[in-house]
C-alpha cells in the first residue's frame, strides 16, 4: 500500500490511464492536500478532466477506459480495489460540471433528493439539510421563499450554486469541479469563486479550469498538465510568479496553448 | 531569451515598456554626466540645460507607470512578464530620483560658479566615476536580465560609500582651513552626498534586476552571493 501523508486527501501513484488504445495519462504522481483548493490547468486534451473523473471513477462509464498502471488512493484506500463500493465512493465526492445540471424538479427537491435516497425520510431533517446546503452555497436568501419552484427558474449562476449545494447535501469530503464558471457571467463567476473560497474550510476541492486568472485567484496549489503528463505542480503563487519549468512559463504567459 | 507571445500586442507592449525604461536610463545618466561637466567646467548654460531636461525624465516616469498599468489591466501578465512590469515601474522611480540628484548637482554647480574657481572641485571626479559605473552596470543588468551583475552592485557600492566618507571629511576640514568659501564647500559636500545616493539608487536598480531575472528579493539581505544558488 502506498504510504500517505496524513494531510493528503487523494494520492495518485504513478498512474497511467487509457481510453482503449489511446493513452490519456502517463506516470501521474501527485498528492491533493486536504482542505485546500487545487487547480488543474493545461491546454485542451492534456488530461486534466480525465484525471478529475478518475477520482470518482466516472470514467468507468466510458467503454474501454481504464487505469493501466498505478492507481489512486483516497484516505489510504485503493479506490480500484475489488471490495470498493463505487456508489459509496461517489457519494463521498461531490461533482460540479461546466454546464449546470439541476434536476427537473423543485429547488427543494434538488437538494433533498440525495439525502432521501440515502434513507433520510424525516421532514425536519431534510428541511434542515436543504437550508444548511443552500446557506453554504450562498443561495438561501435568494431562494428561501421559492423552494417549491422549479430549479429551471433560477439564473445560470444561481443554478450552478444550486448544483454546488446539491453536491454538499450528502456530506462529501471532496468536491470535484470541472470548469464550473465557464458558462457564467463575470458577476456570477465572482460569486461562485467566493463560495469556493468559503467552502475550503470544510471540503477538499479540485477545480479544472481554462481560466488562469481564476486558478491564480482561488487555488492554493496548481498542477499544470500537458499531453497527458503532469509537468509541474506547486504552490499557486510559485507557479504564476516564478514557475520552475520553461514549458509551464510558456503556457501561463501565453506563449503557447 | 523567451519566445514570442501568441498575442502580438503583448510582445509589442512589453517591448515599448522596456524601451522607455532604457530611454529614461540614458536620459538620467546623460543628465548626471552633464551636471558634473557643468560643475567641473563652471558652465552655467550647461547646468541650466540639465535643470530644464529633468522634465523629460519626469514625463518618462509617468509614461512608464501608465504603460505598466495598461499591461497589467489588459494582459494579466504572469511570471517573467509580471516581474518585467513591476521591476520596470520600480526602476523608473529610481531613475527619476537619480535625475533629481543630477538637477540638484547642476543647481549647486551654478552657485559655485558665482565665486572664484575652487581646486577641490576635482575631488568629486572619482566619486562620479564610481557612481556612473554602478549606474551603467545596473542598466545592463536590467537590459540583459543579468542577476549576477545586478547582485554585485551592492558590494561595489560600499567602495563609493567609503570614498564618500573620505572626501566629505576632507571637504569638511577645508571649511575649517579656509575663510569665506564655506558655502561653496558645503555645496561640494552635498554634491558628494548626491553621488553617494546615486550609488544607492543604482544598487536598487540592480536588486530590481535580480528580481526580474530570478524572482529573488535581495533587499535588506546580508549575504547576497548568488554564486552557490545557480
Amino acid at each position: 500500500m502506498t504510504p500517505q501523508n496524513a494531510n493528503s486527501a487523494i494520492v495518485v501513484n504513478e498512474m497511467d490511464f487509457s481510453y482503449g488504445k489511446s493513452i490519456a495519462l502517463k506516470g501521474i504522481q501527485m498528492e491533493i492536500t486536504r482542505n485546500e483548493i487545487t487547480a488543474f490547468i493545461g491546454p485542451s486534451g492534456c488530461g486534466k478532466s480525465t484525471l478529475l473523473r478518475c477520482f470518482n471513477r466516472m470514467n468507468d462509464l466510458i467503454p474501454g477506459a481504464k487505469v493501466t498502471r498505478g492507481g489512486i488512493w483516497i484516505d489510504g484506500v485503493d479506490i480500484h480495489s475489488p471490495d470498493i463500493d463505487v456508489v459509496e465512493l461517489r457519494r463521498g465526492m461531490g461533482m460540479v460540471f461546466q454546464k449546470s445540471n439541476p434536476f427537473p424538479r423543485t429547488i427543494y427537491e434538488n437538494i433533498a433528493y440525495g439525502p432521501r435516497i440515502l434513507g433520510e425520510k424525516r421532514k425536519e431533517v431534510l428541511d434542515s439539510i436543504v437550508e444548511k446546503s443552500l446557506r453554504g452555497a450562498a443561495l438561501w436568501d435568494e431562494v428561501k421563499d421559492r423552494l417549491k419552484e422549479s430549479a429551471f427558474g433560477l439564473s445560470g449562476g444561481q443554478q450552478q450554486r444550486l448544483c454546488i449545494a446539491r453536491a454538499t447535501a450528502v456530506n462529501p469530503a471532496i468536491i470535484l469541479m470541472d470548469e464550473p464558471c465557464s458558462a457564467l457571467d463575470p458577476i456570477a463567476t465572482a460569486r461562485v469563486e467566493e463560495l469556493i473560497l468559503e467552502m475550503k474550510k470544510n471540503y477538499t476541492i479540485v477545480i479544472v479550469t481554462h481560466n488562469m486568472q481564476q486558478a491564480a485567484r482561488v487555488s492554493d496549489r496548481t498542477a499544470f498538465f500537458y499531453l497527458g503528463e503532469l509537468i509541474e505542480y506547486d504552490s499557486t503563487a510559485k507557479i504564476f510568479s516564478n514557475p520552475s519549468l520553461k514549458r509551464t512559463e510558456n503556457y501561463i504567459t501565453g506563449r503557447f496553448g | 531569451m523567451q519566445g514570442a507571445h501568441i498575442l502580438k500586442d503583448f510582445d509589442q507592449a512589453i517591448s515599448v515598456l522596456r524601451g522607455e525604461v532604457l530611454a529614461m536610463a540614458a536620459c538620467a545618466r546623460h543628465n548626471l554626466e552633464r551636471a558634473i561637466q557643468a560643475l567641473l567646467s563652471r558652465n552655467v548654460e550647461l547646468a541650466n540645460a540639465v535643470i530644464a531636461d529633468d522634465d523629460e525624465v519626469d514625463e518618462l516616469e509617468r509614461r512608464i507607470d501608465k504603460l505598466g498599468m495598461d499591461i497589467l489591466v489588459r494582459f494579466h501578465p504572469m511570471a517573467t512578464d509580471l516581474r518585467t512590469v513591476i521591476s520596470s515601474m520600480k526602476i523608473s522611480m529610481n531613475l527619476e530620483r537619480i535625475s533629481d540628484h543630477a538637477t540638484g548637482i547642476a543647481k549647486r554647480a551654478k552657485k559655485i560658479s558665482n565665486s572664484a574657481e575652487l581646486q577641490d572641485t576635482t575631488l568629486i571626479e572619482p566619486l562620479y566615476t564610481l557612481a556612473d559605473n554602478l549606474l551603467r552596470d545596473s542598466i545592463s543588468a536590467y537590459s540583459d536580465h543579468n542577476s549576477e551583475l545586478g547582485a554585485s552592485l551592492h558590494r561595489r557600492d560600499k567602495e563609493l560609500d567609503k570614498l564618500h566618507r573620505e572626501v566629505t571629511a576632507i571637504l569638511g576640514s577645508r571649511i575649517e582651513q579656509t575663510t569665506g568659501r564655506s558655502q561653496d564647500y558645503l555645496h561640494l559636500i552635498l554634491i558628494v552626498r548626491s553621488l553617494e545616493r546615486v550609488g544607492d539608487l543604482a544598487t536598487n536598480i540592480g536588486e530590481d534586476s535580480v528580481f526580474l531575472d530570478s524572482a529573488r528579493d535581495l533587499r535588506h539581505v546580508k549575504n547576497r552571493d548568488l554564486g552557490q544558488e545557480h
